[in-house]
């Protein structure tokens, strides 16, 4: 009798843990919005990501596996801003899925419901692969990750109406932690302020904005364009002029340009994970902010 | 002030009360006094009560201009989010010319250097010396490349690509695609480069060495194109790429180029199917393998391949049929290609072209009757890319002569008979791309593709783009 109630038991855990029997297809091209539909979406969505925090989203090509699950998508969540314009308008006109298109609700471009910093003022490729609309890298910022919170469960509310309770629910509960969250990590991160950095690309810029943490040079002499030997000369000499305090990097990059100018300067270098799963402890998307921030402290005392 | 008055009242009643007073007038006394103390507890007990409702009173009214703040910063918060809502919005321009297609624009010109003169070389029984498309010695601007493309509607998609080249501009590809079907369906139609292979859709731009695979070149030219139709079909398998298609039209000009083909059906027909997927996260790969036949509709139509055997020949009717089979690997160290990646693609293909054969015509030695050729070929190329900037590549073809069945009319005709040959290639190349948009390469080729000649080539190649951003095919 035990055993048969137990067994009831766990059948009915299994029920109500597993994914509703038509979850819905999220496809999200970078990890920071496929963490952010698993915590909005929980056990009606069912995620992919098709980048990883090692791999820059730039450089990404419309490979078959892409495509294959771009094929059963009932939602691709993107940052948009051109940061994914050499792959996905291929991998959705290959896909034979007319639910994923641009405009269509099937399509959540992130960078749509935030205010995007470095709008350039003049577009011109002598001066790098420049994004248009501004620089794309939003998941630094976390009121921007609150406000695709959101669009994603009213998105999400919309192609899965009878979701649309649990979705809000899952918002409202993400929404209290991570306003409790943010401010934690502001009171954590106080000490940060003013502390001037080098990054390798700009794709740090809302964090450091954030945490009021000046950029005073990058690697790149420009964006996209590799680190040089010139260039790096020139940051050594402005660190006797404008001194930065730290150089901060990506898990993403190729370390070397950092460690030589860190070794040439005396300043200590840190790579902070670029996204969720960038580092060990960058699981989810409170987890990357904790990593990043403990990180930034700790390299701060020493 | 309520209490100064009671002790006033109790201080009067003292100063009233005679001093000394009797047994019965202590008795009095006693009662007053109990009277007055009721009376102290009653107001002291209404001074309690009144004090509690006001500090209620006051513990109320903060937390009401609590709970008003708190609604001010919802309404302030609410407010930056809705004009950071708007802002995207309001920035998107106005002008008629919003909706602008795409545009690109690629510039390709280079220098080329041979052994041999590359206007009578040709590839002994494949190309004959019109065919082979070698570059003209010395600097030559070669082809200059316009693309446009966009959404048409809330259904189709739209795209051109026009060639330039020495004063002649012809569409390469123009076609519209179904966006709107769903069901992992495409329908393509127009002018288009065929599915079939890995290379022969793929621009000349977008090519890892300078010039395409001898196989490709011998059976479908540069790149095959047809007027017609083609349907795909993508199987909703998530973690496998599976894709079937199916294409029918007209030839652009390769094999049978001839527009006096006059049918009402399809003059060329293919079919396709591609298998892909990822390998951990550092490799994916494509496997593919199709089929194409074509009709040769009209009477005399040339054929260089047999270039070889000394007369000009000519091919009636009968049909040319391929299939091939073709595979690309890819690996880049955790997937990201940025600094480390490499790239090997091969691809084989039979070709069984038959018809009614004049041979020599005019001649003593003319001869009429069936022939059937069957060759093949492949190759095998490796890019490595070991710098953001700098690649390598190394390529090798081989084509395979096959063997010809004659017909009862061409038996016994001299010289008819696959040569006794196997035409080879040797290209290696490297490359400088700065950017995605530019690329410089150097190309050393040792050419064994005619018999009796080793032909080497070197080739300097520039290729800009300009404008939108292309598209990374895999």
């Amino acid at each position: 009798m035990r055993i048969l109630l137990s067994l009831l038991n766990f059948t009915a855990l299994l029920v109500w843990a597993a994914p509703a029997v038509s979850a819905i297809n999220v496809f999200a091209c970078e990890p920071e919005w496929g963490a952010l539909a698993t915590e909005i979406g929980g056990n009606r969505v069912s995620v992919y990501t098709a980048t990883t925090a090692l791999q820059d989203p730039h450089k990404i090509q419309a490979r078959p596996s892409l495509i294959a699950h771009a094929r059963v998508a009932d939602l691709v969540v993107c940052s948009g801003a051109e940061l994914e314009v050499g792959w996905m308008p291929v991998v959705i006109g290959q896909s034979g899925n007319d639910k994923i298109g641009v405009g269509k609700p099937g399509n959540l471009e992130a960078t749509n419901y935030v205010q995007l910093k470095e709008v350039p003022r003049l577009l011109d490729r002598s001066m790098g692969d420049v994004h248009p609309r501004g620089n794309p890298h939003i998941q630094w910022g976390p009121q921007n990750i609150q406000l695709v919170a959101d669009e994603l469960a009213k998105r999400l509310g919309y192609i899965d109406p009878a979701g649309k309770t649990y979705y809000e629910s899952r918002l409202a509960s993400f929404s209290q932690r991570w306003e409790q969250a943010t401010k934690h990590w502001e009171q954590e991160a106080a000490s940060l302020k003013g502390v001037s950095v080098i990054e390798h690309h700009k794709e740090l810029t809302y964090l450091f904005d954030w945490l009021g943490m000046p950029v005073v040079g990058a690697l790149e002499p420009k964006p996209g364009v590799e680190p040089t030997s010139s260039h790096l000369s020139e940051l050594v000499e402005q660190q006797r002029i404008n001194p930065a305090k730290l150089i901060v990097i990506t898990t993403q990059k190729n370390p070397e340009a950092a460690e030589w100018l860190s070794g040439h300067i005396k300043v200590k270098q840190i790579a902070l994970p670029a996204t969720v799963g960038g580092t060990p402890g960058a699981k989810d998307l409170f987890s990357m902010y904790d990593d990043a921030i403990s990180r930034l402290l700790a390299a701060e005392r020493s | 002030m309520l209490k100064a008055n009671v002790m006033a009242g109790v201080i009067a009643l003292g100063l009233v009360l005679p001093a000394g007073a009797p047994a019965q007038d202590a008795a009095q006394l006693d009662e007053i006094r109990k009277q007055i103390q009721e009376l102290k507890d009653s107001y002291n007990a209404r001074i309690e009560a009144l004090e509690k409702q006001l500090k209620a009173a006051e513990e109320a009214a903060a937390k009401a201009q609590s709970a008003a703040t708190q609604a001010q910063t919802a309404a302030s918060q609410a407010k930056q989010s809705a004009e950071a809502a708007q802002a995207p919005a309001a920035k998107q321009p106005a002008s008629p010319s919003a909706f602008n297609p795409a545009l690109s624009l690629i510039l390709m010109g280079g220098y080329y250097n041979s052994d041999q003169d590359p206007r009578t070389r040709t590839v002994t029984g494949f190309l004959g010396s019109d065919e082979y498309g070698l570059p003209n010695r010395g600097f030559d601007l070669g082809e200059t490349e316009i693309q446009i493309s966009a959404n048409i509607d809330h259904l189709f998609y739209g795209q051109a690509t026009f060639s330039i080249e020495d004063g002649t501009i012809s569409a390469e590809e123009a076609f519209f695609q179904t966006t709107g079907i769903g069901h992992g369906l495409t329908v393509k139609g127009g002018r288009y480069f065929s599915a079939i292979g890995y290379f022969n859709s793929v621009h000349n731009h977008a090519w890892d060495f300078q010039d395409p695979a001898l196989v490709q070149k011998a059976f479908l030219g540069d790149n095959f194109g047809m007027d017609g139709v083609q349907v795909s079909w993508i199987a909703p398998l998530p973690t496998v790429y599976v894709e079937v298609g199916g294409e029918g039209g007209k030839p652009v000009e390769f094999p049978f180029p001839d527009s006096s083909y006059n049918s009402n059906g399809f003059q060329v027909g293919t079919a396709y199917a591609h298998l892909g997927g990822d390998i951990g996260e550092s490799s994916s790969y494509r496997l593919g393998v199709w089929g194409l036949t074509s009709q040769n509709g009209v009477t005399d139509q040339l054929v260089p391949a047999l270039d070889f055997t000394g007369f000009t020949n000519t091919l009636s009717g009968g049909s040319d049929n391929l299939w091939g089979l073709d595979f690309v690997y890819k690996w880049a160290p955790n997937g990201d290609p940025s600094y480390q990646n490499a790239k090997v693609v091969a691809e084989w293909m039979h070709r069984s072209l038959n018809g009614t054969l004049t041979y020599a015509p005019g001649l003593p030695q003319s001869q009429v009757g069936s022939l059937n050729a069957s060759q093949s070929g492949w190759y095998i190329q490796g890019v490595y890319q070991f710098h953001p900037y700098w690649r390598v590549g190394l390529r090798y073809d081989q084509l395979n002569e096959g063997s010809y069945g004659l017909g009862p009319g061409l038996v016994g005709a001299p010289g008819l008979a696959p040569p006794d040959f196997t035409p080879r290639r040797w290209s290696v190349m490297t490359d400088w791309s700065p950017s995605e948009f530019s690329r410089f390469r150097l190309q050393f080729q040792q050419d064994k593709s005619q018999v009796g000649l080793t032909d080497n080539q070197v080739f300097l190649q520039y290729i800009f783009s300009l404008g939108t951003h292309g598209a990374h095919k895999f």
